[in-house]
């Protein structure tokens, strides 16, 4: 393997590896616009100019591969000089409106001009060669021409990645622009990738718009909740408010990338309105707000008499794929060791046989919710019971007389009718019935007892990707009101039953959880990390 | 080390000092009465060292951080852009914006909710130095006194315009402002 040295420091690397890559093991930064670590070498920026020896001039560090012995200075006054000069040269015609750019705070041209530039421009604003602004190209793009800097990123994700082929290059010279034909708007469903991926403000999201100035927000890691995928992305929030998601580099998973429905999938919590206030059914008053504490009460007073009178397998539950493994495992560890039945099933429909089908040739896949098999891996099947319309049945030949249930809308795309339809009918039926969830919906109107529970970014937790892969959610922001994580409930009703489980952490409750379920031999949030950990062991259930 | 040191304690005898300087005769009281007299005579020729505030006021030097100002175009519209570099710039957080699309397409974005808590300031003059399109400057009002805290909130259409900045006169600002307004 080709050995190269690199500002004195000496790394062995493939052979085929470009000086760029070589550099980046070494810890090396060299500046670049048009270089994508995805994406096809272009070479038309000239930013990572960089000094080998023997070479009569600078070459780019992106396209050109290594070969033993290879010299290459990146922090000589030559090198600087040079790329200087090509960022001054890209800074000719710029129009300098920070002021108004979203980009600013985050931007290629402010981070390397700061680096490399800090140059006097030659030209002055009114020579500037002036193109046209805010052109709006479609749902998620803005487009400013005149901060471009022709790097050709955006053109080549749409070849290469997702495909549309709507954003190429026109005209000739200094008034060479990209855009899409007559400016018709990007249908592209990857769109937003374009914005990320674009180096300068050239384009801009339409959502995140003049929403918020970039040095504001405070970003955590988390996993995209829009389906089976489970896309690496950060969550970038501010004051409890989420003003953006932005895709996470995961080579194993999702690149990149992220498609427009799950960059906007955190709209979905404010669809509806949210159910702050713990609320119990009172004789003749409906639903009426009490405090958590005597609500959590009064679901264990209800469901001990019920297990008394009845029996404890005419309890059941049913599970969401929306929540995390955490919630998932101590509702199950809830209803075997408290209330000693063992009918709980996360199966509202048959979406969960598609968590491995794709929905596109890029990310998306059809099981819109982000843990199925997670749920599956849980052992959250109950073929007693049979989902959601097992219970209906059950509850209507008298075998089940109450119901707990752990209900959270999906966040890409409506939840179908019918499972709504089927909630509203199975609550009907039950004497009892407790329902943890994040919104108000009116399927919940039959509920005895409604207990607020986090959404996704509001709790720590993980979730298991369609490819067996577990991935670590961090909390964002707090969640509304009374509303505590999934797990927090269940090991709190617990406690008041008089058998605590003797969790306090999410992280707690996913090392029992790692420790019990087959193929998580041992794993823990640390260990599981940012990018998360593929599960060795052959897959239970699913299809 | 410090310990060590005994200082010495500094007695003082009143009674002493009052020997020295001699009982207080009549001269005294008469030296007194002849200052009271000097002002009295200096009111009545006009010298007056009393301020009658709030009709009559001192002045105040063009670099007074007072009461801030946001300057406008010609058509009235506030040049502040919503860049937030006030916003960022400020110690006491007391700027709030909420940047939208402007109806202008060559200036795009404006600010649709500009608020200043002058409770909450400190009056650094930060904002000012902070700005780029010279958007936000100071007067020198500093009475800004009311009966409610929401009113010490000044708004958008309170920062532009508001009869008591022409009396004032302008405060801490660039330089260039008043080149421009030379010509």
């Amino acid at each position: 393997m080709p050995k190269v040295t690199i500002n004195g420091k000496e790394v062995e690397v493939e052979p085929g590896t470009t000086i760029m890559l070589a550099a980046q093991k070494l810890g090396i930064n060299i500046p670049h616009y048009c270089w994508h670590p995805d994406l096809s070498i272009a070479g038309n920026c000239r930013m990572c100019l960089v000094h080998v020896e023997k070479m009569p001039k600078l070459v780019t560090a992106c396209s050109t591969p290594v070969a033993d012995g290879m010299v290459v200075t990146t922090d000589s006054p030559q090198v600087k000089e040079g790329v200087r000069g090509v960022l001054e040269l890209m800074l000719v015609n710029h129009p300098i409106d920070c002021p108004v750019c979203d980009q600013a705070g985050e931007c290629g041209l402010q981070d390397y001009y700061m680096t490399y530039g800090l140059h006097d421009s030659h030209v002055s604003l009114e020579e500037k060669v002036r193109k046209r602004k805010v052109i709006d190209l479609g749902p998620m793009v803005v487009l400013d021409t005149e901060r471009c800097i022709l790097c050709s990123r955006c053109i080549r994700f749409q070849e290469e990645v997702s495909g549309a082929r709507e954003l190429q290059f026109f005209g000739r010279g200094d008034h060479v622009e990209i855009g899409t034909f007559q400016d018709r708007p990007l249908t592209d469903p990857y769109s937003g990738n374009v914005v990320d991926i674009c180096p300068v403000g050239a384009l801009t999201s339409k959502d995140f718009r003049f929403k918020m100035r970039v040095w504001f927000l405070k970003s955590n890691d988390s996993i995209c909740p829009g389906c089976s995928t489970g896309c690496n992305l950060r969550v970038d929030h501010r004051n409890g408010i989420i003003y953006r998601l932005i895709p996470r580099r995961n080579v194993d998973v999702n690149a990149s990338w992220l498609c427009d429905e799950g960059r906007m999938s955190f709209k979905s919590l404010g669809r509806g309105k949210r159910l702050v206030k713990t609320m119990v059914r009172q004789n003749g008053k409906g639903l009426v707000e009490v405090n958590r504490k005597d609500a959590y009460l009064e679901v264990v007073r209800n469901l001990e008499n019920i297990s008394n009178q009845r029996g404890p397998n005419s309890i059941a539950a049913i599970a969401s794929a929306m929540a995390t493994n955490e919630t998932l495992y101590l509702f199950k560890r809830f209803m075997q060791e408290v209330v000693g039945s063992s009918l709980i099933d996360f199966r509202t429909d048959d979406s969960y046989k598609l968590v491995r089908e794709r929905e596109d040739k890029v990310l998306r896949r059809l099981d819109k919710h982000p843990n199925s098999q997670g749920a599956l891996d849980l052992g959250l099947v109950s073929e007693e019971l049979g989902g959601l319309a097992g219970a209906i049945e059950a509850a209507k030949a008298g075998k089940i007389r109450a119901l707990v249930m752990l209900f959270i809308p999906q966040m890409v795309r409506e939840e179908s009718a019918q499972v709504y339809q089927a909630i509203s009918e199975l609550l009907t039926l039950v004497e009892f019935s407790a329902v943890l969830t994040t919104h108000e919906i009116e399927a919940f109107a039959g509920a005895d007892v409604l207990l607020p529970v986090a959404a996704w970014s509001e709790e720590d937790g993980t979730y298991t990707n369609y490819d067996r892969r577990v991935q670590l959610l961090n909390r964002a922001i707090l969640p509304p009101g009374d509303a505590r994580a999934g797990w927090e409930v269940f090991a709190t009703l617990a406690r008041i039953s008089g058998k605590d489980l003797g969790f306090e952490h999410a992280g707690d409750v996913f090392a029992r959880l790692a420790a019990e379920t087959p193929g998580y031999n041992g794993l823990t949030h640390a260990a599981v990390g940012k990018l998360g950990v593929k599960l060795q062991q052959k897959a239970i259930g699913g299809s | 080390m410090f310990a060590k040191v005994k200082r010495e304690r500094r007695v003082i005898n009143v009674t002493e000092i009052q020997e020295a300087r001699g009982e207080p005769g009549a001269l005294e009281t008469l030296k007194g009465m002849g200052v009271t007299l000097k002002h009295l005579i200096n009111r009545a020729r006009g010298d007056d060292p009393t301020i009658y505030y709030p009709e009559e006021r001192r002045p105040y030097s063009g670099r007074f951080r007072g009461a801030h100002i946001l300057t406008t175009r010609e058509d009235g519209s506030p040049k502040c852009v919503a860049c937030y570099l006030c916003a960022t710039a400020c110690p006491a957080d007391c700027i709030y914006i909420e940047a939208a699309e402007s109806p202008d397409p060559m200036i795009e974005k404006y600010p649709a909710v500009f608020n200043i808590d002058l409770l909450r300031c400190v009056y650094c003059g930060y904002c000012v130095d902070a700005c780029p399109e010279e958007a936000i400057i100071m007067s020198r009002e500093y009475d800004i006194a009311a009966y409610t805290r929401e009113e010490t909130v000044y708004n958008k259409e309170k920062l532009m315009r508001r009869p008591q900045i022409a009396q004032s006169g302008l405060g801490y600002r660039p330089i260039k402002i008043d080149e421009y307004r030379k010509g």
